[in-house]
């Protein structure tokens, strides 16, 4: 497939960055810490359950986010490290790399967090988990029978998110 | 002309409506719930006939009436047209919309499908059900649109294949 430039239309999926099958594995978190989506793709490792390994990611993210906001040697509002930040306050970390995996972040103001860990190859995800949180609204927020704060299980959604996953890894 | 309102607004809007109906006003009786929500969608259909029939002349019979339905009221409401119409000639009419604007975002849970699988419960899991309460409101629609133009009707809704729906329309002679 050859892509001539990205296209500046929000809605219409980014151009790929990378090649084969590079998504490891997907979280979704609500304000209160829930996980509403887990999914993997390829994970060879797994070193706690399940939730154990929600817990985690989400204290990390957590940890991370007020660290990143209290070093910040640009912005004055900081809150205490520590306090809870409210989604838009202090600056927000996007994504860290290691040697072996990529770890993309988005938050919304609306408290759910998407976290996507993928190749460390992979470049700026940032408009890709913007796509996907149009989908979660699209799919899941519009579904009727879903009711907010539960994990999510609507088939809708898993396909849409599937196919859109493994086109841009 | 008119004003215009976003889509998002009114399908929370229909979603809260059926919620609220089902789950608080008649909590234990669904029964109660999809009739008052059928008479909303009957006064609305009559109101929405009005407005969309202004400059037609009178319909000839039944069938130029359900034609109607199915292409101009069916567009201006749901923007597309109806794409399959079934008749007996003996006053029965199947509507069929392979994708109901309504339900596209509807998707049942496949696993807890097979969990609360109960055989002693005839005919519909609880999901079914659940998707079957917002369905009364397009009935009702139609069923005001109908009367409106004199042809009263008992109208129902198949969902058997989601996002294929059905609308049966039983003319009463």
């Amino acid at each position: 497939m050859q892509f001539f430039g990205g296209s500046e239309i929000s809605p219409s999926p980014p151009v790929p960055t990378a090649s084969g099958n590079n998504a490891h594995m997907m979280y979704v978190f609500n304000r209160n810490g829930v996980c509403l989506l887990y999914k993997e793709w390829n994970r060879p490792l797994h070193t706690l359950n399940a939730q154990q390994d929600h817990k985690l990611m989400f204290g990390l993210l957590f940890s991370l986010k007020s660290l990143t906001a209290k070093m910040d040697p640009v912005n004055a509002d900081k809150g205490n490290l520590g306090v809870p930040q409210l989604p838009g306050q202090g600056c927000s970390f996007h994504s860290f790399r290691t040697n072996t995996y990529k770890l993309s972040f988005m938050e919304t103001p609306s408290g759910i967090k998407i976290i996507l860990v993928t190749h460390p190859k992979t470049g700026d995800l940032r408009e890709s988990l913007k796509y996907i949180y149009s989908l979660y609204v699209e799919y899941v927020v519009k579904n009727p029978i879903y009711s907010p704060g539960s994990p999510i299980k609507s088939e809708l959604f898993n396909t849409a998110l599937d196919q859109y996953v493994r086109s841009i890894s | 002309m008119g004003r215009e309102v976003a889509e998002s607004c009114v399908d929370t809007m229909l979603m809260e409506m059926v919620a609220m109906y089902s789950a608080r006003f008649y909590a234990n009786k669904p029964e109660l719930a999809a009739r008052r929500i059928e008479a909303i969608g009957y006064q609305v259909g009559h109101q929405l006939s009005e407005r969309y029939t202004m400059e037609r002349p009178r319909f000839s019979d039944h069938l130029e009436a359900i034609k109607f339905i199915c292409k101009d009221f069916w567009s201006e409401v749901f923007k597309k047209q109806i794409d399959n119409l079934k008749t007996n000639h003996r006053g029965t009419f199947v509507l069929q919309d392979n994708k109901f604007r309504w339900l596209s975002r509807v998707s049942i849970d496949p696993s807890s499908e097979k969990e609360t699988e109960d055989p002693s419960t005839p005919g519909e899991s609880k999901a079914a059900q659940a998707v079957s309460m917002y369905l009364y409101f397009p009935c009702g629609i139609i069923r005001g649109v109908l009367s409106n133009l004199g042809i009263p009707c008992a109208v129902s809704a198949d969902i058997s294949s989601l996002p294929t729906c059905s609308f049966v329309i039983r003319v009463k002679a």
